[in-house]
């Protein structure tokens, strides 16, 4: 075991003396003979090595340790385990989660929507990145925490939903995906591994009958009929044999990195979560329309980014229905702000009081019924219901 | 700076460490701590043309906690200073009405003596230069002020750190982020007042129906020109069940 551990290092140790076998992919995706290894998550992440290694110092406690102690030290320790990142290594630089996703359900599918704004504690590291991201063509996952370890994680469980797809013939539904990641991510429960996802996706209500991973051979998917008849004439014991049916439709869970699992119907993470929150309890419902529920999951990341200080920039809207997930074009929303100032007439609130009676808000707030309001497609849904609302009372 | 070392000066921000470890305002985790976990909201809203129906309510939710026990559903988290002047409380229960009263005591006064009411922005600076006097010292209070005075209506938020901004919308508290989306959704200069008594309610329901700590009842208040009147009081569960009828 040692020396296959010390040639798996080899394989992907940044030397380049060593001549890797050619499969070397990517750092957190080389060093993993699949085939060979036992344990399905003895993946090795040079992450240490990487920042030992890398000329730029960011201010590292133990840059006495020279590159060879470390390999020795992480050879003694047992495969699968993870390598404990902050004592040996500190974070080049402090990590801060802020962001603002949400997931609903509703009659369509299920909408998921998140700011674009990456931060790095004051700074905006980047401010078009991607928190939706697509798992496979029926699941979607919003991600929130730290960046790298979200798009990480998501590849893996891409990666494990795609071999479950192939080894048993059909997809895993979204509570099963949930599991899964659940129970990849506990062994790093206590770490400094942050990640609090959300699972969209649309179980296909496929008809399992004698689903038989362990028989192997040619085994086409269950709506095969000549399949299903050789399985139901073949198989006497009627144990072996049942029919299950799977609940189709929208699904939604909640995944963190402590161990939660929960389902839901509407979830929001992230640090512009609360603003988020309440609008979304305003306004969804499970018969809502595709452009209503767009309209109020873009208007839930608004007010969200317009009052957190770690969400911005645009915002991403993706649509899970039967026929898989949509994007929607992602959208500025300092353009959502401009609209919004514009309709509410600009100008200083108090300004006007003084000015007394400059014939009331400047700018083009003429029509009080959301007709300005609801001035693009989606505008104002919210706005119309509150005016509305307003006057019952 | 060698003369604070020498003489053991400790700088404000040691101070707040070593009282609020935690280093979060709102001292919510003390079991014998009183606390409005609240959030208080309010905003002013002033027609253009027509003055004398300015706008300002205040919504108050009526529950304080000390630490997971909830102590009070019903506790009146507006403070009435004058007909002309409200306080709002948010933060430590004790330091908001010990200091509110005071504040009430020092404008009293301050007609007595001047022969004239004192304006909201001389009141806020009041109660603004009492929490500087114990600045770093674990005070929690997170106020508004409003009133109405010969300039009109004003409305300013003042601090246990002694910040005070004056401004025409404010949600304080633990769930004021929650009161904010809301309130930021259905805001609009112009809004009648009716629309204003409203956007208040669902701020506060659907605040306290997401934060732990705020429940109990909407105490509304509504300053206008010739003095405050209070709108209602309305239990937040039953808000919240109107407002969530077509929820799955």
């Amino acid at each position: 075991m040692a020396l296959q551990d010390l040639c798996q290092l080899q394989e992907v140790f940044p030397d380049p003396d060593c001549s890797p076998s050619g499969t070397r992919t990517g750092y957190y995706d080389g060093g993993f003979p699949a085939s060979s290894s036992s344990h399905p998550f003895n993946f090795f992440i040079p992450a240490a090595e990487f920042l030992q290694e890398s000329p730029l110092r960011f201010g590292q406690v133990s840059s006495a340790l020279t590159s060879q102690d470390h390999l020795l030290s992480s050879l003694s320790w047992p495969p699968g385990l993870p390598q404990d990142a902050p004592q040996s290594v500190p974070l080049p630089f402090p990590m801060s989660h802020g962001t603002t996703t949400l997931a609903f359900l509703f009659q369509g599918g299920v909408l998921a929507a998140a700011d674009t704004r990456s931060s790095c504690s004051g700074l905006v590291a980047c401010p078009s990145s991607q928190k939706v991201l697509p798992i496979h063509s029926h699941l979607v996952g919003t991600t929130s925490g730290t960046s790298a370890d979200c798009a990480l994680w998501k590849r893996i469980l891409a990666r494990e939903l795609r071999l479950y797809q192939l080894r048993h013939g059909r997809r895993l539904s979204t509570g099963g995906a949930a599991k899964l990641m659940s129970h990849m991510l506990h062994p790093f429960k206590g770490s400094e591994l942050c990640v609090a996802a959300t699972l969209c996706g649309w179980d296909g209500g496929e008809l399992d009958q004698n689903q038989e991973p362990t028989q192997g051979g040619a085994r086409t998917g269950p709506s095969d009929p000549d399949s299903l008849e050789k399985a139901s004439q073949s198989s006497t014991d009627a144990q072996k044999s049942f029919v299950r049916k799977r609940p189709s439709g929208p699904s939604l869970f909640y995944v963190c990195s402590d161990g939660t699992r929960l389902q839901g119907a509407l979830f929001s993470v992230g640090s512009g979560s609360p603003y988020a929150y309440s609008i979304l309890d305003q306004g969804v419902r499970w018969d809502l329309t595709l452009q209503e529920a767009t309209s109020i999951a873009r208007e839930a990341v608004y007010r969200a980014t317009h009052r957190d200080a770690w969400s911005g920039n645009c915002v991403d809207v993706f649509h899970v229905s039967s026929a898989g997930w949509r994007r929607r074009g992602r959208e500025d929303l300092r353009e959502e702000y401009y609209r919004e100032r514009d309709r509410q007439g600009g100008g200083d609130l108090r300004e006007e009081y003084y000015r007394q009676g400059g014939g009331g808000p400047e700018g083009g707030v003429v029509q009080r019924e959301g007709q300005t309001r609801g001035g693009g497609p989606e505008g104002g849904v919210l706005q119309r219901e509150g005016q509305t609302r307003g006057g019952r009372t | 700076m060698a003369l604070f070392q020498v003489t053991g000066f400790k700088h404000y921000a040691e101070l707040r460490a070593q009282i609020l470890p935690s280093g979060q305002t709102h001292l919510v985790d003390r079991t014998n701590h009183y606390n409005f976990g609240t959030k208080t909201q309010e905003f002013a809203v002033p027609v253009g043309v027509d003055p004398s129906s300015f706008l300002k309510s205040c919504d108050r939710e009526g529950g304080s906690s000390a630490g997971r026990y909830l102590a009070s559903n019903d506790v009146n988290k507006v403070i009435e200073i004058n007909p002309y002047l409200l306080g709002t409380m948010s933060g430590s229960a004790a330091d908001c009405q010990y200091w509110e009263r005071l504040l009430a005591k020092e404008c009293r006064l301050y007609r007595l003596r001047n022969n004239h009411r004192i304006s909201v922005a001389a009141a806020s600076k009041l109660l603004s230069n009492m929490m500087v006097g114990y600045r770093g010292m674990g005070l929690s209070m997170g106020s508004m002020i409003c009133g109405w005075d010969k300039e009109g209506p004003g409305l300013y938020y003042v601090d246990d750190n002694a910040t005070r901004l004056s401004g025409c919308m404010f949600s304080t508290g633990c769930g004021s982020s929650f009161a904010y989306g809301v309130v930021d959704s259905g805001y609009r200069e112009d809004m009648t007042v009716e629309e204003a008594y409203e956007l208040g309610r669902r701020g506060i329901a659907h605040a306290t129906h997401r934060d732990a700590y705020s429940g109990g009842f909407v105490n509304m208040y509504h300053m206008r020109e010739d003095g405050w009147i209070k709108v209602c009081k309305e239990d937040v569960s039953e808000l919240i069940h109107r407002y969530r009828k077509g929820m799955f």
